[in-house]
């Protein structure tokens, strides 16, 4: 029997399909966590 | 530091990505739960925070530093049944839906509607959930064991009244019928239409729990209908039933 293979256009368009807001909202926590950890390490050192 | 020198800095990169794949992976589990709700204030209260700090805006800051630090402790209690599964499921990931053959998938997937459709016409209920990624072990545990090849005969005759094993939900696990008259949890939310009963309570309840695509057959209303991380597709033919059904196996968290 044939195996499913990794199609790699599902692959790219499911990225901008599957919960696209979820995915820019946590890009931007992610950035502004990383700023403030940054900063407090700063303000340690 | 500007933005080029960030740019080249690798780790950097490498930091804000597992940032960015931990939040997202937690607000995916939060997804369709009541939970999702107080993620999204997290996240509000975090920016806002962060906008603070970098205006300049002390006692906002100093207040919000404290209102954060002691409303994590009120989260943890309030979310303590939800915290809960999401650990259990932790390391229960599995790659059935990957390994699994094109042809095998629409094989079961056609005993499947073909099942609910003469279930549905002869006014019998049925519960079925299929596994993806989150394991459904400990579901099958409080069912009866089978272990048999999906065939359309076999989920009718487990749902004929008077079986001993047609109350519950029958489990499919790999592509092979593991466990009937299993017990799904029951959904805890309010908003749901009065017309849908203890079943479709229970595919709801699973749903929000597990990733599991879970097929319900009214019995008064013959109608058939999926339920999918907390949503409800009904009044489906079994054509509907087999390409909704597909689609949804398919997707990849």
């Amino acid at each position: 029997m044939k195996k499913t293979k990794f199609n790699i256009i599902y692959g790219i368009t499911h990225i901008f399909t599957y919960h696209p807001w979820l995915k820019l909202i946590s890009f931007i926590l992610a950035v502004i966590v990383w700023l403030y950890i940054k900063e407090e390490m700063f303000i340690l050192q | 530091m500007n933005l080029a020198d960030l740019l080249i800095h690798w780790k950097v990169i490498v930091e804000i990505l597992i940032l960015w794949t931990v939040i997202y992976q937690v607000m995916l589990f939060f997804e369709g739960t009541r939970a999702i709700q107080v993620v999204r204030g997290i996240a509000l209260i975090l920016v806002a925070f962060f906008l603070f700090q970098k205006l300049g805006l002390d006692r906002l800051d100093w207040l919000f530093r404290n209102f954060f630090a002691t409303s994590i402790i009120a989260l943890l209690i309030i979310f303590h049944p939800e915290l809960r599964q999401g650990l259990a499921r932790l390391g229960q990931k599995n790659i059935f839906v990957n390994a699994m053959d094109e042809e095998e998938l629409d094989k079961m997937l056609k005993e499947i509607s073909r099942a609910a459709e003469s279930l549905s016409g002869y006014k019998i209920g049925a519960l079925i959930a299929i596994e993806k990624n989150d394991s459904l072990c400990g579901y099958v545990e409080s069912g009866v064991l089978i272990d048999a090849k999906v065939s359309s005969e076999l989920i009718q005759a487990i749902f004929t009244p008077n079986n001993p094993l047609h109350d519950g939900g029958l489990i499919i696990q790999r592509g092979r019928l593991i466990s009937a008259g299993a017990l799904f949890p029951l959904v805890q939310r309010f908003d749901i239409d009065r017309i849908f009963g203890t079943r479709h309570r229970a595919a709801l309840g699973l749903s929000e729990e597990t990733d599991a695509v879970i097929i319900v057959v009214s019995e008064e209303r013959q109608d058939i209908s999926l339920v999918y991380q907390g949503r409800l597709y009904n009044n489906l033919s079994h054509e509907d039933l087999f390409l909704k059904a597909k689609e949804l196996i398919r997707i990849r968290k």
